[in-house]
């Protein structure tokens, strides 16, 4: 029974970066923007939540300044790709590059270790126990007592879903996707709609960063975001959008990386255990493209 | 080509201007830290050969990612091809007792071999599953990582170390130094030069090109382009697992933990920033390892973080990048005004 | 009637980088509750006139007045917000959504917290829909419906909005001559309600029919405005191009020699198992210009590719000078059909490489003059003399060779792509919409080249949407509806009329003698 619960446990804390960058992902795909940046926002979010938690003593504050982080970035890729109209892939690459560069090295300037910061005055964000549920028998532990991020993750993907396909900006936002020009002469910009799924995306991004540095842990590892970015980015393709999609998605995704850290300590080596989620990210694809191919 | 050359010079400049605020900011001196910087790259005997020798897995990289985005493939995957090519010089120097006549080339082989292997099996599920190379790539990159971290703790491990490495290679293998310059470096230009008369002179560069620019137009004209993709990955991933294999044979002789980690990536920033273009890769390749070579010594004498390099390395990328475009932008808008004038006036 | 200046354009001038002039101190005027006619051939700047007023793109010099006040649109918004509204050329819809959602795209009636109210949203498109009398379903995907009816939901979107006034660039382009008629009944009621029309086109049969005045254009300049009934076809042809038009037919009467090529029963299904081509028959001989006629989207595209081997055949047989093609690869095809494609930018060339290196494909596989170092390299210094070659003969106005393809004009980048497919001299050339975009220069070349390959005994398969063109130098036409080949007529001996009708699968399939 407990391995049941530790398993589930362990999947919603995989899941949970991944959904939320996912659900960022999916803004900015329906948009109709190549953005490949999740990654780099993801971890530029860690840094500045330990950065905020840390020195201001607030876990809060510690997940806004994730946010602005995140948003800094963003900000970036309008500038350049929206306003400049650069490649968005190449934009998304040199952003990525960027937030390694610019972390590693706030981190050796501002904290001054190699490697890895931790301290006892981080501030993590807290567990939360859902009131009435906690009480009941068994579903009590396994719905109850997650990490404050885990149930927002849950609403935020409710939360798009109904965005996306009950909104006036839902509408507006698939029409950049599919066709700017139309929207374009429609009198809605699509450049400024673009503007608005980027500003989202950060800000899921900078929630799943914040989550990883001041969720289950409490420090920052230089690259933590370890491919996280890239996992959901497939989860976005895999799917071709869809909010709850991206909810199974990521949970899959999520058991896999949770299943890596259940079984360190067992016989397998534990390098082989660590390459869990990117072989299941591959078989997901490999199984994506066979679903297509019989369609055809 | 004229305007990459001044978009590129420019961007270069605006970047370390951009860089001088930033050090400025933290409180530390510009001027005294880029001289530094150049001081202990070029200005200096060691540092100068140095650079060269660093530069090898740059510039190979950066041909390897350059050819494949200038040809379609969007591959990814050089930090695992680099890691595979490595691992496989690794194998062959380390179980093979030849004269260095035959074990040298038999090592590079190996390189190629891996690395190829590697972007192979990415091209395969490409070809096979139609698996989008981007993320394949990438996911081989963790993978490869994993495996050999677990080769050099388990099989291929020494130990009489006390972390994570193999055993060094036969001496057989070993590359020597010239002059203060590591022979690789005699490999790495060869390499760029043959790339370049590939790509610019050849058939193949010609259809690959093409087919990168508009793979509909050049399948209507008759190139075979998925046997093209196959070729520009297995190319592209011996050119990182070269790479590997040259930092085995030149460096430290054996696969320590973290060998190459970041060189790769800097690879494909490297493409990124020169356009895909094989010249440029090998400017750039030496550019940017003059300030890694430089930024060792930058932080002994003023204290600036050696890691303010990859922040500067970015920038460059981001405004050399958006300069392009910029410039574009600036020579139409020139070029309207002039014509404005002559059908008003 | 006299009636009031509505909209004044005065000394407009739009230059688009690096060095084309689109407009040269352009002023028109259009009166309220008028049908106004912008005509002028492909490049004459009535388009691009019309988006500098609507606000897509951005004048260099002159004004804008209307209603008497100086207006500046900046975007379509505003323009439309004054109650101006323009449906553009390729019709910008997103088949994803349907008829409602289009519509109200951008004005959507919502509930709390931004929701989209539905019910409100389909009730209002409806009574447009009864209002203007326009036969729509608003919950159908726009995807799926025709292109005349696509067109209607263009136009009532801009109706829901309150427009006024209503920009049409080239309307009846993508109309079978049977739609055209009722086009042309509901813009006559939109005018009889008050509103004003303003309808660009290049079709002047149509031009004198439909509209109260005509303003001509060419190369950026205004020529004259006239009302309609003043002028006739030959007035308006010959101020569009400055000389005299010839309508007639150029082509002198000739025996088609043996069948060069021959395609029969092809069949092509797509993922959702629709047929896209259906027991498709077609067959060219030496000297014969075959026309392809047909409503876009009725398997012409697809014929193309199968031809072409870009797209897989169920079943069917390929045939060029006897060799059987059905299963070769695309460069076998290549040593046999010379191909001119529909886009340019998509499957002719690549924009951003060099003309020189656009010009040379094919040749660089077939033609060992273009190898070098056994083999291996590409011989540049022949590539340039080819370049050349092509430059004299087709009389390209072109810069050096290593300049970008995507600097030359419409016109050159299409006598790039003829000259390099017509010197791989092959005995069967098929040509997809080869003068469209072009101007009326390039596509009297176009028209003269095909008319030479023909008396050279080449045999040529034509597909084009342009009537005129196919009945001015095709021999026969074959008209495809829903994939099949439904009509075979002889040119001299059917009308458009005729054509038109097959094009909307009216009449039983009628085969034609082929004559050999």
């Amino acid at each position: 029974m407990n391995v049941l619960f530790g398993l589930v446990s362990a999947m919603l804390v995989g899941a949970t970066p991944i959904l939320l960058a996912a659900i960022g992902g999916t803004f900015t795909f329906y948009a109709g923007i190549f953005n490949i940046a999740m990654e780099g926002m993801m971890l530029v979010g860690a840094f500045c939540a330990v950065l905020g938690s840390f020195f201001l003593h607030s876990w809060v504050l510690g997940i806004l300044c994730a946010v602005a982080g995140a948003l800094i970035m963003a900000g970036i890729f309008v500038v350049f790709a929206v306003r400049l109209h650069t490649d968005e892939f190449l934009t998304g690459i040199a952003l990525n590059l960027f937030a390694v560069g610019l972390t590693t090295f706030l981190l050796r300037d501002i904290f001054h270790v190699k490697g890895a910061f931790t301290d006892a005055g981080i501030r993590a964000i807290p567990a939360v126990r859902l009131p009435l549920i906690d009480g009941i028998p068994f579903l009590g532990r396994l719905l109850s007592g997650y990490n404050l991020i885990i149930y927002v993750a849950v609403l935020v993907t409710v939360l798009s879903a109904f965005v996306i396909f009950r909104t006036r900006f839902g509408l507006r936002l698939r029409g950049a996707g599919y066709n700017a020009a139309c929207l374009n002469s429609s009198g809605v910009q699509a450049s400024t709609i673009r503007v608005w799924s980027l500003i989202v995306c950060a800000v899921c991004c900078g929630l799943a960063g914040a989550y990883l540095s001041l969720g289950s842990v409490r420090l920052f590892s230089e690259n933590m975001s370890a491919g996280r970015g890239w996992i959901s980015l497939a989860a976005v393709i895999l799917v071709s959008g869809n909010p709850w999609g991206i909810g199974v998605i990521s949970l899959l995704f999520g058991f896999f990386d949770g299943l890596t850290v259940f079984l360190q300590g067992g016989r397998i080596p534990t390098q082989f255990t660590a390459m869990i989620p990117y072989v299941a990210t591959l078989v997901s694809l490999y199984l994506y493209s066979v679903r297509k191919r019989r369609q055809a | 080509m004229r305007k990459q050359a001044l978009s590129g010079i420019l961007g270069v400049l605006a970047a370390f201007a951009i860089g001088a605020l930033v050090l400025a900011l933290q409180g530390f001196n510009p001027v005294t830290t880029y001289g530094a910087l150049l001081q202990y790259s070029l200005f200096s005997g060691s540092g100068f050969t140095a650079t060269w020798t660093r530069a090898v897995p740059l510039v190979l990289t950066g041909l390897s990612a350059s050819i494949a985005f200038a040809s379609g493939p969007v591959n990814l995957g050089q930090p695992g091809q680099l890691v595979m090519g490595a691992l496989g010089a690794t194998l062959v120097g380390l179980f093979v007792h030849l004269p260095s006549a035959f074990l040298i080339p038999l090592c590079i082989l190996a390189s190629l071999l891996g690395g190829a292997l590697w972007s192979g099996l990415a091209a395969l599920l490409k070809r096979a599953f139609a698996m989008d190379e981007f993320i394949v790539t990438l996911m081989l990159n963790f993978i490869a990582d994993y495996f050999a971290l677990w080769a050099i703790t388990y099989p291929l491990f020494d130990h009489s170390a006390s972390s994570p490495m193999t055993r060094p290679i036969n001496t057989a293998a070993w590359l020597p130094d010239l002059g203060g310059v590591n022979t690789s470096v005699l490999f790495m230009v060869l390499a760029a030069v043959v790339c370049w008369l590939v790509m610019r002179r050849g058939r193949s560069g010609y259809e690959w090109r093409m087919t990168g620019q508009n793979s509909l137009f050049a399948r209507i004209g008759g190139c075979k382009v998925d046997a093209n993709y196959v070729r520009v990955m297995l190319v592209t991933g011996a050119l990182a697992g070269l790479a590997g294999g040259l930092m085995i044979m030149g460096g430290p002789h054996r696969f320590v933990k973290g060998l190459g980690a970041n060189y790769a990536w800097d690879g494909i920033m490297i493409a990124v920033v020169a356009n895909n273009s094989i010249s440029g890769a090998f400017l750039y390749g030496l550019l940017f390892s003059a300030l890694q070579q430089g930024a060792i010594g930058m932080e002994l004498v003023t204290a600036v973080p050696s890691e303010f390099i990859d922040v500067l390395q970015a920038v460059i990328v981001l405004v050399v990048v958006a300069g392009r475009v910029s410039l574009n932008m600036v020579f139409d808008r020139l070029a309207t005004k002039r014509k404005l004038k002559e059908s008003t006036g | 009637m006299a009636r009031d200046v509505l909209i004044d354009l005065q000394h407009i001038t739009k230059v688009f980088p690096p060095d084309t002039v689109a407009l040269s101190d352009v002023s028109v005027s259009f009166e309220s509750g008028e049908i106004h006619a912008l005509v002028g051939e492909n490049g004459a700047g009535k388009s691009t006139l019309m988006k500098v007023f609507y606000g897509l793109e951005r004048r260099d010099a002159g004004n804008i007045f209307f209603r008497g006040a100086r207006v500046e649109f900046r975007t379509p918004r505003e323009a439309i917000s004054a109650g101006i509204g323009m449906v553009h050329q390729e019709i910008l819809l997103i088949p994803e959504y349907t008829v409602w959602q289009n519509i109200v795209l951008g004005a959507e009636p919502v509930r709390a917290f931004g929701t989209i109210d539905a019910d409100r949203a389909r009730e209002a498109v409806r009574q447009k829909i009864e209002e203007f009398q326009f036969n729509l379903e608003p919950d159908a995907l726009v995807g799926d419906i025709s292109v005349a009816a696509r067109q209607k939901v263009e136009i009532l979107k801009l109706l829901y909005r309150n427009v006024s006034v209503l920009v049409l660039d080239e309307p009846t382009a993508v109309l079978t001559p049977q739609e055209i008629p009722q086009l042309f009944a509901e813009l006559a009621r939109l005018r009889d309600k008050g509103h004003t029309i303003i309808f660009i086109s290049h079709r002047l049969d149509e031009v004198l029919t439909l509209s109260d005045r005509v303003t001509v254009m060419r190369r950026g300049k205004v020529v004259g405005t006239s009302a309609a009934s003043e002028l006739t076809k030959e007035d308006l042809a010959r101020q569009m191009v400055g000389r005299e038009v010839l309508f007639t037919s150029r082509r002198q009467p000739q025996e088609p020699g043996e069948i060069v090529f021959r395609a029969r029963g092809l069949n092509c299904r797509d993922p959702e198992h629709c047929a896209r081509l259906h027991d498709a028959t077609v067959e060219v001989c030496a000297g014969e210009i075959v026309g392809v006629a047909g409503v876009e989207g009725n398997g012409q595209f697809e014929l193309v590719n199968a031809i072409m081997g870009l797209a897989p055949m169920t079943s069917g047989t390929l045939e060029v000078k006897g060799k059987d093609i059905t299963h070769a690869d695309i460069l076998t095809r290549r040593t046999l059909i010379a191909f001119v494609p529909q886009d340019r930018g998509k499957m002719g060339a690549s924009v951003a490489a060099s003309i020189l290196e656009d010009a040379i494909m094919t040749h660089h596989i077939l033609d060992p003059r273009f190898r070098t170092w056994r083999g291996l390299g590409l011989n540049y210094r022949h590539a340039a003399e080819f370049v050349d070659r092509i430059r004299g003969q087709f009389t390209v106005n072109m810069g050096h060779s290593s300049d970008p393809f995507g600097s030359l004009s419409g016109g050159n980048q299409q006598k790039v792509i003829l000259g390099r497919e017509l010197l791989l001299e092959t005995p069967f050339v098929l040509m997809d919409q080869p003068t469209r975009g072009l101007d009326v220069g390039s596509i009297e070349y176009v028209h003269q080249l095909l008319l030479d390959l023909r008396s050279r005994k080449r045999a040529v398969l034509l597909v084009s949407a342009d009537l005129d063109e196919l009945f001015m130098v095709a021999d026969r036409i074959v008209v495809m509806c829903q994939g099949e080949v439904v009509a075979d007529l002889a040119t001299d001996m059917t009308s458009r009329e005729e054509v038109g009708y097959y094009m909307l699968g009216g009449k039983e399939a009628v085969h034609a003698e082929t004559g050999s």
